[in-house]
């Protein structure tokens, strides 16, 4: 059989299967070890557990679980609560100074979590309902929680790049650090885009009233230190790591457990918070490692049967296209897969065919991690199907319905695209904070 | 009929005492890096701890894995599934059950392989520690046996819905 077509069985019979709704893991799985039965030769049939073997061996993967607990414990104990009333009183005076203040705890949330659940959870727990409450206008409040939270996956910790990092064989250093700057720059134009939104039609997010703004400055101060907890928790993390004191996945122990301890010193680890805790992230880790664990199979047999080497040629031999052209058409078709796939999957499965294509066209895969990532969290929220969507959907008050929750989305979308856009047109966003902690 | 109830239960008993005690492994993965970390800043830092915190992991995924399925944590793709009835979708899981069960034996084939291999020669990691591999290795072939007793039993909860769901509405028409 020629390459290409082992590439178009392999791809197409994995989507065929991904569309009958079973597990993907194992819809993934099923065809990589059937492809590396058939047509591997000798040793195919053991494919399968080796790439569980070079699973345990990815040290960086330890990172999953601390990070997705980390987020469990900060969401369901409500640590993060005194951190919303902050921005609440400190904002609360210009127009839509809520819905910024809730994007810059987006930020904080994102900088002590790898994922955009936790942001998720607590944006909808707790701040939507006060937002409402204040008569902030229900579609706009719900994009910027939605978007706010996408940014936990590029703001360091981001369990997406550690994925992006084990696929692509980069340094997790390096593509954390390249997602800071981006990620502080997706969220300045969310905040002007709310700041200019609610300065032309004000009745959007209407400023609060004074009355409920008098509180004494004594306790405006005690609000502040709230602030506090987030740095602590990042710097816990961040400094022994970039300083080299302890390893990528020591940090990430580091900041579960001091995410755990404030939790316990707060009173807020009751058995009930302990047990959701662990459960979920069980349930979480275990989806992530069963898909990985699959998709590392198939990416295994998809190479090494020489369909990878057969799409490259394809774009760069026969096509014979411009390597811009090629990165914009794979971000193209990224998002229009983004649309309708699951982004779980889509992850994983985009990843091992993409990063070689981009590896052979010359370009750095530091940066297009940065790419691939701001890529995923358009993904994830646009209609019909994401993941943000749907979670939001689930946590959302029932008076916000699908619908709004759709149209919620559109100019952050926007927005997140025009950040994509700058990022590929200048790479230094992204590149020259890991070129200068690790090149001084 | 009845005996695949009893299976299932049996199953979903014995796969949810395992989850429980996986889930614990947490814990364990996190004292291990966290005396990993201060070993490193204070005393001398130790060869063992990220090799083992790996194995731990291993276990995590592995014996949790069954627990993960009971609770239906794995995604699926619903674009045309999530729209079926519980009817179709028990039907259609019926019948792709089969891959999840094929994927599982092949891991199984390849594990009890390496497996014997560690055990004749017994092999070690290449590291300054220089653990035995054999345990390790037990331990996933174990969360896979776990696994596909699950997914059988995952199939048999699918018969079983199947023929109540039809019993209870015989003039069923198919869309929910």
């Amino acid at each position: 059989m020629s390459y290409e077509a082992i590439a178009i069985l392999m791809f197409s019979s994995m989507m065929l299967l991904l569309m009958t709704g079973q597990r993907v893991f194992a819809a993934i799985g099923f065809v990589a070890v059937i492809s590396a039965f058939f047509l591997y030769g000798t040793g195919g049939s053991e494919l399968g557990f080796s790439a569980s073997m070079k699973l345990m061996k990815w040290y960086p993967l330890l990172t999953l679980p601390m990070f997705v607990f980390m987020g469990y414990v900060m969401s369901e104990s409500r640590i993060a609560d005194d951190l919303y009333r902050m921005f609440h009183v400190w904002m609360g005076q210009i127009n839509g100074g809520l819905a910024i203040g809730t994007i810059a705890l987006m930020v904080l949330i994102s900088a002590m979590n790898g994922l955009s659940v936790a942001g998720m959870a607590i944006g909808a727990t707790i701040a939507l309902p006060e937002l409402l409450k204040r008569n902030y206008d229900k579609i706009m409040i719900t994009g910027v929680i939605q978007a706010g939270s996408s940014l936990g996956i590029l703001v360091p910790p981001s369990v997406v790049l550690v994925l992006y990092a084990m696929i692509a064989r980069q340094p997790v250093g390096q593509l954390w650090l390249a997602g800071v700057f981006p990620g502080l720059m997706m969220a300045f134009l969310f905040i002007v885009y709310v700041a200019v939104r609610c300065r032309l039609q004000p009745h959007l997010g209407p400023a609060l009233k004074d009355k409920e703004l008098n509180i004494p400055m004594k306790e405006k101060m005690r609000l502040l230190r709230a602030g506090l907890l987030p740095v602590f928790i990042f710097i816990t993390m961040m400094v022994p790591f970039v300083n080299g004191w302890t390893s990528l996945v020591e940090s990430s122990a580091l900041g579960a457990v001091s995410a755990f301890v404030v939790a316990c010193l707060r009173g807020r680890m009751t058995r009930e918070v302990f047990e959701n805790s662990m459960r979920k992230t069980l349930g979480i880790s275990c989806m992530f490692m069963w898909i990985i664990l699959a998709a590392l199979a198939f990416g295994a047999v998809f190479d090494g049967l020489g369909a990878g080497r057969a799409l490259e040629d394809l774009f760069v031999g026969q096509l014979g296209l411009n390597p811009w052209v090629i990165i914009i058409l794979m971000q193209l078709s990224f998002l229009l897969m983004g649309t309708f796939l699951d982004d779980t999957a889509m992850l994983v499965i985009v990843a091992p065919l993409y990063v070689p294509l981009v590896k052979a066209l010359g370009f750095d895969l530091v940066w297009y991690g940065v790419l691939y990532t701001i890529t995923c969290q358009i993904a994830y929220m646009t209609p019909p199907f994401g993941y943000n969507l749907f979670l939001m959907k689930a946590m959302a008050p029932p008076n916000i319905s699908i619908i709004d929750i759709y149209r919620s989305v559109i100019p952050f979308v926007f927005v997140m695209v025009l950040a994509l856009v700058m990022v590929m047109l200048f790479p230094e966003i992204a590149l020259w904070l890991p070129d200068y902690v690790y090149n001084k | 009929m009845h005996l695949l109830h009893s299976y299932v239960a049996t199953i979903d008993k014995l796969n949810y005492r395992f989850g429980r005690l996986a889930m614990y492994l947490l814990l364990v993965m996190l004292a291990i890096l966290f005396w990993s970390s201060v070993s490193k800043v204070f005393f001398r830092p130790s060869l063992w701890t990220l090799e083992l915190a790996q194995f731990v992991m291993v276990g995590y995924y592995m014996i949790g894995g069954p627990y993960s399925i009971q609770m239906g944590s794995n995604v699926r793709m619903d674009l045309l599934y999530g729209r079926r009835s519980d009817y179709e979708k028990a039907c259609i899981d019926a019948v792709t059950v089969i891959c999840l069960f094929v994927f599982l034996c092949f891991l199984l084939y390849g594990g009890i392989n390496s497996l014997t291999y560690s055990l004749k020669f017994s092999e070690r990691s290449y590291s300054a520690w220089q653990p035995y591999m054999w345990p390790v290795k037990m331990v996933m072939v174990l969360g896979i046996v776990l696994m596909l007793l699950q997914s059988v039993a995952e199939f048999f909860r699918d018969i079983i819905k199947i023929k109540s769901l039809k019993n209870d509405s015989s003039n069923y028409v198919g869309d929910a």
